[in-house]
């Protein structure tokens, strides 16, 4: 038993590694959004922060977004007092690239309810959290620490008959996260498009 | 007490099976009018099949997908890196015919800007190997696939295709020869004598592979983990080859920063430029890993499954309500477990002695009840604490550590010598905490139930098992309350009989008959004390269990001293003194040899069980051999009555060679890192599991924690037979 001490104690000395890691503080970044406004990620500091990487050109985008299921998620979160940035990593040179208000006009079309759309054509923001498929989703607590990094859900497909049967990983962090419970599912292998980031 | 006991189990065990019947649903298929090809302006697939000699009994039969990419457009493979999916085959054929997974072609690495993914341009080939029913005399075979799959080049399109093929059972179709060959010649090679290890050294793993061919040695390698979601997939390898004659190759790959699996064995493709197939490696991670921030990602397995995902047992998805449940009937089915007997004898014992004071008896059932509860939820949190501290422990593992044994058997030696009358606690205590003791019955209840804890966890009764490997995964409240609810479950069976009238009425008077009842109860005490003994001998060795039995006669000897109530003031000072000095000499002289390790493992591996590896069952699949993997300890009574009951009789022992199984034992008596790890993956924490790894099978089958004869007949039943192996 002597020897189960020290691991005890790893326990509480294990909080010292770089990059998005749940459980640890979630990169700062500024990024404008697609009205020309600056947007920090301290600003929201208190309240919980979801990021969603977006791309319209992908299809697991547009399976989400065509059953009408990220924006559910996204009305659910907002009706939460939670902060909703959809993140678009998309480089400028790429094929799939939408200029500010070509975006804005996107996720206006599609009644999304994120409380900001933010350019980040030259990845920065992705590469910091590791990024690596639209969508892309991270849950950040009122502490500025992740709490959740994953998929959108628990079906890796691009068939939107699958959302049905599926569970909302997002939607259960945040009701977990809310209401002062600990995320019980808090790293899923995202699914989805690569994100199109630039070759800089 | 009999009746009460089983009027609550009944409802509880109906309540389960109609939530066993709830949980599956099938899912709907879609379809669409079928061709054997289907053209995308991105892919042309064709479902393709090789039978040179014709669709008959014995006779090989290869399906396939064939891919042709347009130029820079690719699919993937089963693991598919950063971002994908791997392409998945459904096949429709006539009853009896099995296909088997698809045998993945080696994959090239696609880099996406910052990221990696695993995949395949130009054409390719997905085949699959059919068995062909014995009985198969048909004209033709209808064979239809439902594919899908996702391409990409820089943009993603996923696309899916129904296709139909017609095989003519009695000419040759032998068109796409060349196909079916080249893709064999892709197919990753197992490497004999191959040896790969791994540690977790900070944010990487090192991993160590030897025994590599002459061809390959000092190229630069490049490794394809097959598990999704450990290794950073765009990660360059830091590798090495050692000088020498070993073919060695040493490489540090770094871990995903998202890591979401810990797996104890990464099955994985080593490719070298120039290389048409690769090589398949299995490596074992010796270290323990770091404990992930939460519950490993509950993803369903990726594709159509590969070796590294087990098959969840059904009841391994149960939900949080179910597993309280499944706990609560688990702890009362473990007071039918042998390890509870001689605490049982106490209980008895205790309703004889209060039988006519009702509120004394309800007090002491509600006392051995919160007993019972709190040691299990004591026992638990520490166990979760030291699992996320990163130590590879499950259920029972207090009984891994030879003090807390041989501490256990210097106790049952104490109490079996006390019910047998050698020494009384009135000649020991003063009489004020007698009064004390006698007017709270309390106390002693609730000792009694942190002792039927302590001796219980070497037992996993039914349904436990499953409960308790989803509690460990579960986040701390839940988990604990888990275990409370087994805890409830053990200690349910008393309470409802303390509290039940008409048992009191009918307990017997006490009168004389107690005291031989009494001395009666010392000899379940006394076994209690061998088995211990035979556990420790089997942790520490003979020198290890003798030294425990000297200590035991030191022990005893103190008691008879200090507590015989026959032995006058003048005696017990004189030999009291000497025994005290005895037992401190016993523990001096006992301590080197109960904490050594055993010299040399005793335990008595029969010819035809061999240790457990996971390099072994892997080996013997790859060759196409079934697998049965037994998990015991010498602490786990369950184990130890499986053994003699079922898994050692002639029977099993023909039925296991009629279908070649090789037979592995893991044995968990000490601490094993590496057994603890696979025990998780199979969503148990404690043993008995009895695996059976079926050769093309996604995952084991986990067979019941009581074992029949009939059970392992079905479950090796389901096997093809050993001629028809390819």
């Amino acid at each position: 038993m002597k020897r189960l001490l020290p691991a005890l104690l790893l326990l509480f000395t294990a909080g010292l590694a770089a990059a998005a890691t749940v459980g640890q503080p979630a990169p700062a970044f500024t990024a404008t959004d697609v009205s020309g406004k600056t947007v920090s990620l301290a600003d929201f500091k208190g309240k919980h922060v979801v990021l969603e990487w977006v791309n319209p050109g992908c299809p697991f985008v547009v399976k989400h977004y065509g059953a009408g299921n990220m924006q559910a998620t996204q009305k659910d979160a907002v009706a939460k007092g939670v902060v909703w940035l959809a993140v678009n990593s998309t480089a400028a040179d790429h094929g799939d690239y939408r200029k500010p208000a070509e975006m804005a006009a996107w996720m206006q079309g599609h009644q999304a309810a994120a409380t900001h759309t933010l350019m980040d054509a030259d990845g920065k923001v992705g590469r910091a959290y590791g990024a690596r498929t639209t969508p892309h989703m991270y849950v950040i607590d009122p502490k500025g620490t992740l709490v959740y990094a994953g998929a959108i859900d628990s079906k890796p497909t691009a068939n939107p008959a699958d959302i049905a049967g599926a569970t909302n990983h997002v939607k259960q962090a945040l009701a977990e996260a809310t209401t002062g419970k600990p995320v019980s599912v808090a790293q899923t292998r995202p699914y989805g498009c690569s994100v199109k980031y630039s070759s800089m | 007490m009999r009746r009460p006991v089983r009027s609550i189990l009944l409802p509880l065990l109906a309540a389960f099976a109609a939530g066993i019947a709830a949980i599956a649903a099938p899912a709907a298929a879609q379809t669409a009018p079928p061709t054997a090809l289907v053209s995308t302006p991105q892919v042309r697939a064709e479902l393709v099949a090789h039978a040179p000699a014709g669709v008959a009994p014995g006779q090989p039969l290869a399906l396939g997908l064939k891919i042709e990419h347009q130029p820079h457009w690719h699919t993937y493979w089963k693991n598919p890196g950063d971002s994908g999916l791997p392409t998945t085959l459904a096949w429709t054929l006539p009853a009896g015919f099995t296909p088997g997974e698809i045998e993945w072609p080696t994959p090239k690495k696609l880099p996406i800007g910052p990221l990696m993914n695993y995949g395949y341009e130009g054409t390719v080939l997905l085949p699959v190997t059919v068995q062909v029913p014995a009985g198969f005399a048909g004209d033709t075979l209808a064979v239809k696939l439902r594919a899908d799959w996702l391409v990409c080049k820089d943009v993603c399109i996923p696309e899916g295709g129904d296709f139909a093929l017609e095989i003519p059972a009695r000419a040759s179709t032998a068109a796409h020869a060349g196909l079916f060959a080249a893709a064999r010649a892709a197919l990753p090679q197992p490497v004999a004598g191959a040896v790969a290890s791994a540690a977790v050294e900070g944010e990487a793993l090192v991993v160590r592979i030897a025994g590599l061919p002459e061809a390959w040695r000092g190229k630069t390698l490049d490794f394809f983990p097959e598990t999704n979601g450990v290794l950073h997939n765009a990660g360059k390898p830091k590798a090495s080859w050692e000088s020498g004659a070993g073919g060695v190759w040493n490489a540090r790959l770094a871990l995903d920063p998202q890591r979401t699996a810990g797996p104890a064995q990464m099955p994985g493709v080593l490719t070298a430029p120039g290389q048409a197939a690769g090589l398949q490696v299995l490596v074992n991670v010796t270290t323990p890993w770091p404990a992930l921030p939460a519950t490993p990602a509950a993803l369903p397995a990726l594709g159509s499954g590969s070796v590294s995902t087990p098959v969840a047992p059904p009841a391994a998805d149960i939900g949080l309500a179910m597993a309280l449940v499944l706990a609560l009937v688990g702890g009362m089915l473990l007071n039918l477990m042998p390890c509870v007997f001689p605490v049982l004898a106490l209980k008895l014992f205790g309703f004889a002695q209060y039988g006519s004071e009702r509120g004394k008896l309800l007090a002491s059932g509600l006392a051995y009840t919160a007993g019972v509860v709190l040691s299990f939820v004591a026992l638990a949190a520490l166990l979760l604490a030291l699992r996320a501290g990163g130590e590879q422990l499950g259920w029972g593992f207090q009984l891994q550590s030879p003090g807390f044994v041989a501490a256990l058997a210097v106790l049952f030696t104490l109490i079996g010598l006390n019910l047998a009358g050698v020494f009384e606690l009135t000649a020991m205590l003063p009489g004020r905490w007698l009064a004390a003791r006698a007017r709270h019955p309390v106390a002693d209840s609730l000792l009694t139930g942190v002792l039927a804890v302590a001796v219980a966890s070497p037992c996993t009764a039914p349904f436990m098992g499953a409960s308790l490997g989803l509690a460990v995964t579960l986040p701390a409240t839940q988990a604990l309350a888990v275990f409370a609810a087994l805890g409830l479950g053990m200690a349910l069976p008393y309470l409802v009989a303390s509290a039940w009238p008409a048992l009191a009425a009918k307990l017997p008077r006490p009168g004389p008959w107690m005291a031989h009842f009494r001395a009666l109860m010392a000899f379940p005490m006394f076994a209690t004390v061998v088995w211990l003994t035979w556990v420790l001998g089997q942790q520490v060795g003979i020198d290890g269990a003798a030294a425990l039995l000297g200590l035991l006669v030191a022990v005893a000897f103190a008691a008879w001293a200090i507590g015989s109530p026959t032995l006058g003031t003048l005696a017990r000072r004189g030999f009291g003194a000497a025994s005290l000095l005895l037992v401190a000499a016993a523990l001096v002289w006992a301590m080197p040899a109960l904490r050594q390790e055993a010299v040399a493992r005793v335990t008595s591996v029969e010819e035809r069980w061999q240790p457990w590896s996971g390099e072994r069952v892997a080996q013997a699949l790859a060759a196409g051999q079934p697998v049965f993997v037994d998990f015991t300890a010498a602490w786990c009574v369950t184990c130890q009555f499986n053994k003699r009951t079922t898994l050692h009789t002639d029977e099993v022992a023909k039925a296991f060679d009629d279908k070649r199984v090789l037979l592995l034992r893991a044995d968990w008596t000490r601490r094993d890192a590496a057994i603890s790890a696979e025990l998780a993956r199979l969503n148990r924490s404690g043993v008995p599991v009895y695996a059976l790894y079926a050769p093309g099978a996604a995952g084991p089958t986990l067979l019941g924690e009581i074992l029949s004869v009939g059970e392992i007949k079905s479950a090796l039943a389901a096997l093809p037979n050993p001629e028809k192996s390819r």
